[in-house]
């Protein structure tokens, strides 16, 4: 060998060390990252994982029933099918486009348009009808190119039946309208979520860790409505609607003494069911929505106030022999030419020109304040939506003929339920109660989460003028009142009909072809059980409130005192048929 | 040729580290290709994880033949070797495979060959032959002069030529740590290094100008990750998400999100840490760095106890390999280093790394194993 033994020549352990350190301080650094970012920064590089790698499917939970006083269904929800397709996974989307769209009922193309492509995940048709969802399994098509989902539709039993009040959903099964926008929150229950990871070509992956919190089911509504109520007052209305060939028509019956709603109907009837058929104006509550002048039933609301601050007695005079009165240069007339009347007689014959002087003895201001004290120009704060304010100026806007317009209606827009709870006032010893619809919140296994109770806004005027105030609204439908028509057999009933001229949106002035014939009024008279208002909009035929609305009234009022059995009066001694409510 | 002192003075340890290595690689590999669907072809129909452990064995063979031999006279024919070497390199440039922007393969049928691989090894060998033939240590400025150009200039420029700047990295270090060791004056790596820092600028200007323009984005993404993160940054942006979402134990095996659910670009190749990372956390993460420690220092320990200058110098060229593979790999992976494209040694998935790194292990192997034996 030419080095021979090499031992003195084995390196210098310095540059060993040397060497040592260099490698040792590069593992020094990596670690020290590694800890950076591992440790130290994890948090941050989780969350950036977590956006890129998981997508959160929701799963909706089932809508909570919404049942009538007596847990009779209103509106449930239904499991359906609903059909996906994922573009990303169809080799031929001609193929199973043609074996859709037969099925299905939609174009060739429309669908081979939406399977092209590469997205994950694309709703073909949803909600399906069982027939079609067992027809689409029999074609028997790859169960990774399309599938079904189970989703939940709302569907109302009894169809229209109390359509407005109850509103709707959108195909998510969110509230849109009624009752169903109103307690959306409760309804719909809490969105259960899965959580599916996503490679990074977009593609889902089912997790190998469940990652998956169940939905929980919406809560129940317990509504004031009965469901027999509001059947005998849409069959009601829909009876006059047709007889007088009415644009359009409301009722509501409440309970006055709690602020209850037992039905409230508007018409031209909505079912929800169908919500697509209708136009978007028919979707509307118009009972607490739209407003309409009162006519004479807001006469009712002076005499209140004239009785309470003891400026007019019953037996007080008022000349309304001319049949016309005059009011800030502007001619007022009477439908008929009375005598000379009493207060009592000036509310039972609905005489404008006795109203007017009833209202004149009264003045703005405390009159506005009476208008405001029933709850006029105010929400009833009903738990529904949409709810208007209705039209009530101050009186500093008030004209000189103002004072008379509004004595009989006019010159004042309100909405049939602020009328019902002002009437519902006087039938409640003068105590004004909010209006309500829904009673009792209960979860899916029948525990009561939540309940209302009734609930008064405010006194507007004693029991003794709220007594002597229904003993004249009783008049009016006896011999000589406007409204014999409401007049129950053995019942006392107390009201108030209403004849409104109609503003002509084309002349901006009272139309004399177009009315709104409405009537108001509870029973039984001594001890109110129901308040009812009645309006019809624009009845052919006749227009008074005593002959188009009254009768209605009388009707419903009758098959509800049966239903409720309600004991029957006669010759103010109480004969009990059977039991109150 | 083999006696039993040989069998006796076997480095179990080093082997048992190096198979443990190799096993982490094929579980890492199987977990991240297992989404992977497998290339077309008779051979590569294999998964991922078998193709592995065929290379594994045949670099478990290789340690073997290796240790038949006596390094010594593997020094004797390094030359020749390492020549040869270089040829490879200059034919890879001319009717070599393309890949990724680079020429570095040559295609034998159903595998392909990187020979900047190889060329490494036999550097090391014949590098060490040529400075343990040395006599005059400290070495002088104008003893260092032969090395530079056949170590260090020629294999610079056909590597750089592909262009292949891990390896080139790789070189560069191997050289100097091995130089270093041999034994340089003070006086004269002063004369070598403050001029190259004066001129450093014009350097870094040439070295930029003859890069590609992918490198050139590599480069600029490295020193501000964050002007693209969906383009080039991707890489290192997914390797940090991978790693750093490990935490502190990890997903688990095979429960990685990042590279199972392939956001994590090169995962069984050059961004294996990452997926392991991930999956078995910071904790998991430092027992491999510890045992990549230990292997190291295990090596310089071979180096410090070897029987000639010959094998020490052998020892520390294949240590400062395997350090500057780990360390630039890793450091690639945490956004430490730009991407070079520098595999984990014994972990990344790939023939040519895994036989080399076990070539260069059987060396190692081999200089302890011969160091009690008398020289004749």
């Amino acid at each position: 060998m030419k080095r021979g033994i090499e031992i003195i020549n084995r390196i210098n352990r310095k540059r060993i060390l040397l060497v040592s350190l260099f490698i040792a301080l590069g593992f020094i650094i990596i670690t020290l990252r590694v800890f950076l970012i591992m440790v130290i920064q994890h948090n941050q590089y989780m969350k950036r994982a977590e956006r890129q790698h998981q997508k959160t499917i929701h799963i909706e939970p089932l809508r909570g029933t919404i049942y009538d006083r007596m847990g009779r269904e209103l509106a449930v929800s239904v499991e359906l099918e609903s059909l996906y397709g994922v573009p990303s996974e169809i080799e031929d989307p001609k193929f199973v486009a043609a074996k859709l769209s037969s099925v299905l009922g939609m174009s060739y193309h429309s669908i081979e348009k939406r399977l092209e492509g590469h997205k994950n995940f694309i709703w073909l048709n949803r909600k399906l009808d069982p027939n079609s969802v067992k027809k689409i399994k029999d074609l028997s098509l790859d169960s990774k190119e399309i599938g079904f989902l189970t989703e939940s539709k709302r569907f109302n039993p009894k169809r229209s039946l109390a359509g407005h009040l109850l509103g709707f959903v959108g195909m998510d099964n969110q509230g849109l309208e009624g009752v169903e926008f109103a307690y959306d929150k409760e309804l719909k229950g809490e969105v259960g979520w899965l959580i599916l990871e996503r490679d990074a070509l977009g593609r889902n992956i089912f997790p190998s860790k469940h990652n998956y919190k169940p939905s929980s089911s919406g809560k129940n509504l317990f509504l004031t409505i009965d469901e027999v109520i509001q059947h005998i007052t849409e069959k009601e209305l829909d009876k006059g609607m047709e007889r007088w060939k009415a644009k359009g028509a409301m009722a509501i019956v409440m309970n006055p003494g709690t602020g209850e709603i037992l039905s409230m109907v508007v018409r031209p009837e909505f079912n929800p069911n169908i919500v697509g058929s209708y136009k978007s104006s028919d979707w509307r509550n118009k009972a607490i929505t739209d407003l309409y002048e009162p006519g004479s039933t807001f006469k009712v609301i002076s005499s209140a106030a004239v009785l309470e601050e003891g400026i007019v007695k019953e037996k007080d005079l008022f000349d309304c022999s001319k049949g016309e009165i005059e009011v800030g240069g502007k001619i007022i007339r009477d439908a008929h030419r009375h005598g000379v009347l009493s207060f009592a007689e000036v509310i039972q014959k609905s005489s404008n020109v006795g109203a007017i002087q009833v209202g004149m003895k009264l003045g703005k201001n405390r009159f506005y304040k009476y208008i405001k004290d029933f709850g006029f120009g105010e929400k009833t704060e009903i738990d529904l939506p949409g709810e208007s304010y209705g039209k009530v100026r101050e009186t500093k806007k008030w004209s000189g003929t103002s004072i008379g317009a509004i004595s009989i209606g006019q010159e004042i827009g309100v909405t049939p339920l602020q009328l019902l709870v002002a009437f519902s006032a006087i039938a409640n010893n003068g105590y004004l109660m909010k209006p309500y619809i829904v009673s009792e919140i209960r979860d899916h296994e029948g525990k009561l989460v939540k309940s209302f109770k009734s609930q008064v806004v405010r006194k507007v005027i004693s029991e003794n003028t709220s007594k002597r105030l229904t003993d004249i609204l009783r008049t009016v439908v006896e011999e000589g009142g406007t409204a014999t028509k409401a007049a129950i057999e053995g019942n006392l009933v107390a009201g108030k009909t209403g004849t409104a001229q109609k503003i002509d949106p084309e002349t901006g002035t009272y139309s004399h072809q177009k009315y709104v014939s409405s009537f108001v009024g509870f029973l039984p008279a001594d001890d109110p059980k129901i308040s009812i208002i009645v309006v019809v909009d624009e009845p052919q035929g006749a227009i008074y409130g005593g002959s188009v609305a009254a009768p209605i009234f009388k009707e419903i009022a009758e098959q509800v005192l049966t239903y409720l059995k309600i004991p029957i009066m006669e010759q103010g001694h109480s004969l009990l048929l059977s039991k109150g409510p | 040729m083999i006696d039993r002192r040989l069998i006796q003075n076997f480095d179990w340890i080093l082997f048992l580290v190096t198979c443990i290595l190799a096993f982490i690689g094929v579980l890492t590999i199987y977990s991240s290709t297992k989404t992977l669907p497998f290339k077309d072809g008779a051979l590569s129909a294999l998964p991922y994880y078998i193709k592995q452990m065929i290379w594994v064995g045949i670099g478990l063979v290789s340690v073997f033949v290796i240790l038949f031999i006596d390094y010594r006279k593997l020094g004797k024919y390094s030359y020749v070797v390492y020549g040869f070497s270089l040829i490879l390199l200059i034919l890879v440039l001319f009717i070599g495979k393309s890949g990724m922007g680079a020429q570095r393969w040559f295609s034998l049928g159903p595998i392909s060959f990187q020979p900047s691989e190889l060329t490494k090894l036999f550097l090391i060998i014949s590098l060490a032959w040529f400075l343990s033939e040395e006599r005059i240590t400290p070495m002088r400025l104008r003893d260092l002069f032969q090395p530079v150009f056949f170590f260090l200039f020629l294999p610079l420029l056909l590597v750089l030529k592909q262009p292949d700047l891990g390896t080139a990295m790789m070189i560069f270090f191997i050289f100097t740590s091995m130089v270093l060791m041999a034994g340089v004056r003070w006086k004269s790596l002063l004369i070598i290094i403050l001029p190259a820092v004066l001129t450093s600028p014009l350097w870094v200007k040439l070295f930029w100008n003859s890069l590609k323009a992918y490198q050139k984005a590599r480069i600029l993404v490295f020193l501000k990750p964050d002007v693209d993160p969906l383009g080039v940054g991707y890489h290192i942006a997914q390797s940090k998400i991978a790693i750093g979402s490990g935490k502190i134990i990890g997903k688990g095996y095979l429960s990685g999100t990042q590279g199972q659910l392939r956001f994590l670009p090169e995962r069984h190749t050059d961004f294996i840490f990452s997926t392991f990372a991930e999956e078995w956390g910071f904790l998991g993460s430092l027992v491999l760095i510890a045992i990549y420690f230990f292997l190291i220092f295990w090596g310089i320990g071979i180096a410090k106890k070897a029987k000639d200058r010959f094998g020490a110098l052998i020892a520390i060229g294949v240590v400062s390999m395997i350090a500057t593979y780990l360390i630039v790999n890793v450091g690639m992976t945490l956004g430490l280093m730009p991407v070079v494209g520098l595999p984990l040694p014994f972990l990344s998935y790939g023939g040519t790394s895994i036989v080399t790194v076990f070539m260069a292990i059987g060396i190692l192997m081999n200089v302890k194993m011969r160091r009690f034996m008398l020289f004749y």
